[in-house]
């Protein structure tokens, strides 16, 4: 067989098992097990042990569990609520600021928390029946949650970042970085959409009678203020150079406990310390299922390379000399299909050895290129059939029908189809600060 | 068999406590390094490389839980969309597949462990760890794991096909209890 053939052998193989529903991290580990048995023969299990074993140790793994852990204390606590209530007292003077509020506390408590479907039900929960009984059509209010949510997985500290970095070897540092400005550009068109949209219908007008003094403004600050220290925190010891990602998360993850159970737990009676036991049921249920597609992803490429497919893939596609953008259009689109029906870590850890080097090749930058990747995976968390974050609002306000949500966060899909148009011709809007912060190059 | 179920679940879920401890103890042993590290300005000698082993041993000993929570995400859509019975057919082949890696998985892993037990292995560093003892958790985990798939099946065999909902990934059990 050739390397293209025996590729597309385990491309239907991994696909056969993925569709039945074989989890993700069994169906990669099983496909490399069965190409490594065609090189090598029975022989590989006597060394494939202490290999997968090896995939699952090194020190910058750390970093995942951590910053899970430390965006699950962030979500079990009330702070979603706190943030939306400054921010609320804070864009009370701008047509759609209730709805500003709500994208403002989406995309900061998506930042700590580092989870979309996390940050639709926190903010959502509040946000959704404020929005209504205001009178925003529940288009705009369903619409603007769920499109909030996916801008974590996109502003620092994020997961996603952390798995590409580790799947590709690049600065987890620098990824982060590159996330922040594109991150804060969505938020603004967010933005610019939602003023739009309610200037147009008129809406949002009857706020700006409502006024906030400026104590109740800064009365709400010192809740909130701790968790945005604790996060620039992280991200000033990450690029002074001081520790690593995984140490700068293990101390941020121990913080964030501390604080959830002072600022929570000691001063008011909605938490309760049983929430301690939900916090670390969801970091272990969510990283070991991350660490294990790691380990099977790691496995999957070992065993791609052994058999020459990535190289051979990677040389073809060059041979083909297609136009560099024709061939970053058609990766935006296997993408944007991929994040239809899998979950972000899975299409990054499955794609990136395969893409990497034909993006490399190609002459993009791989940290504009995580960029990209991860705009496509947003957009498949508020798409049908596998959106989470459209369902989590199906969850919380079950009398706004799918169509309704889905009608209320298209035009938000398209601002990000716009924002990776924009990454596309202004390629510097990811990697301006990186390359200020650590210099060129990397 | 229902006794097995109940007793292959009983065991996945000591684990799984066991499994958080460590991640617990990770979180503390990293930052106590960062403190020794940065505050104090002293070099330290355990703490990389306990978190590590603590994170994987997380991992494997984790597994078996994960799968009775239905932690390890795939993908759904095909079942949601098929009948009971042919959905029965796709969770039993999707269980039998999964069985197949983690036995394997627990053969190479077991390889492993052996041979760091058997010739005294210890870790390259100062603090010099017998190996067997990092290396333990990935057999013991893997085989439990296999074994709460056998469970699996036994109880796909005894009381049909699993229902499929659709359920967020990332905090399932916080995101659940922030809804109204």
């Amino acid at each position: 067989m050739t390397p293209l053939l025996s590729g597309l052998v385990m491309l239907a193989a991994l696909l056969g098992l993925l569709a039945i529903g074989t989890p993700i991290a069994f169906s990669l580990g099983l496909v490399a097990f069965g190409a490594l048995y065609s090189v090598y023969g029975g022989f590989f299990l006597e060394t494939v042990g202490e290999q997968f074993f090896g995939y699952l140790s090194p020190f910058s793994l750390v970093a995942v569990p951590m910053f899970i852990l430390m965006g699950a204390a962030v979500a079990s606590s009330p702070a979603g609520k706190d943030l939306y209530e400054a921010l609320d007292r804070w864009l009370n003077r701008v047509p759609g600021g209730l709805v500003l509020s709500n994208l403002g506390a989406c995309s900061i408590f998506a930042a700590l928390s580092g989870s979309s479907p996390a940050t639709c039900a926190a903010i959502g929960k509040m946000g959704i029946p404020e929005m209504r009984q205001r009178g925003y059509p529940p288009e705009i209010a369903a619409g603007s949650i769920a499109a909030g949510g996916t801008l974590g997985i996109l502003i620092p500290p994020s997961v996603t970042m952390i798995v590409y970095g580790i799947a590709t070897e690049t600065s987890i540092g620098r990824l982060f970085l590159a996330g922040l400005m594109p991150g804060l550009m969505l938020t603004i068109f967010f933005m610019g959409w939602t003023i739009i949209a309610c200037k147009r219908r008129g809406l949002g007008l009857s706020e700006l009678t409502q006024s906030f003094s400026m104590a109740e403004r800064f009365e709400a600050l010192p809740r909130v203020l701790p968790f945005l220290a604790i996060i620039v925190g992280v991200l000033w010891v990450l690029y002074g150079g001081v520790a690593t990602p995984s140490e700068a998360a293990g101390v941020g993850a121990l913080f964030c406990l501390i604080l959830v159970a002072v600022v929570y737990g000691v001063f008011s009676s909605a938490w309760k310390f049983s929430s301690m036991s939900v916090i670390f049921r969801d970091t272990l249920k969510e990283s070991v299922m991350i660490m294990l597609i790691i380990g099977a992803a790691d496995l999957f490429a070992f065993a791609l390379s052994s058999m020459f497919i990535t190289q051979s893939i990677a040389e073809a596609i060059a041979a083909m000399d297609v136009n560099r953008w024709v061939l970053m259009a058609v990766i935006n689109l296997f993408l944007l299909v991929a994040g239809f029906f899998l979950p972000p870590v899975g299409v990054i850890l499955m794609t990136a050895p395969i893409l990497l080097p034909i993006i490399t090749n190609a002459g993009f930058d791989p940290y504009w290129f995580a960029v990209i990747l991860t705009i496509n995976m947003e957009i498949g968390l508020i798409t049908p059939p596998v959106g989470l974050n459209l369902y989590v609002i199906n969850g919380i306000a079950p009398d706004i029908t799918l169509a309704q949500i889905l009608r209320g966060s298209l035009p938000y899909v398209l601002c990000m189809v716009l924002g990776i148009v924009v990454l596309c011709v202004f390629p510097e809007i990811a990697l301006f600060l990186p390359n200020l912060v650590m210099g060129p190059g990397g | 068999m229902r006794l097995f179920i109940t007793v292959i679940s009983a065991i996945s879920r000591g684990l799984g406590v066991l499994a958080a401890a460590l991640l617990f103890s990770a979180v503390l042993s990293v930052s106590h390094m960062v403190f020794v590290r940065y505050a104090l300005g002293w070099s330290t000698v355990w703490q990389t490389e306990y978190t590590t082993y603590a994170i994987v041993a997380a991992t494997f000993l984790g597994a078996p839980w994960v799968l009775t929570v239905r932690g390890h995400v795939n993908v759904d859509i095909l079942q949601i969309a098929a009948p009971a019975p042919v959905r029965l057919v796709m969770q039993m082949l999707a269980a039998l597949a999964s069985l197949l890696f983690v036995g394997l998985l627990a053969y190479a892993g077991w390889v492993h462990f052996e041979e760091a037990w058997s010739n005294g292995w210890t870790s390259e560093t100062v603090w010099a760890v017998p190996l067997w003892m990092p290396l333990l958790p990935m057999p013991v985990g893997t085989v439990m794991l296999a074994l709460q798939y056998v469970a699996e099946i036994i109880r796909l065999a005894l009381d049909g096909a699993d229902p499929v909902d659709h359920e967020p990934v990332l905090f399932p059990d916080i995101t659940e209890e922030a809804r109204p």
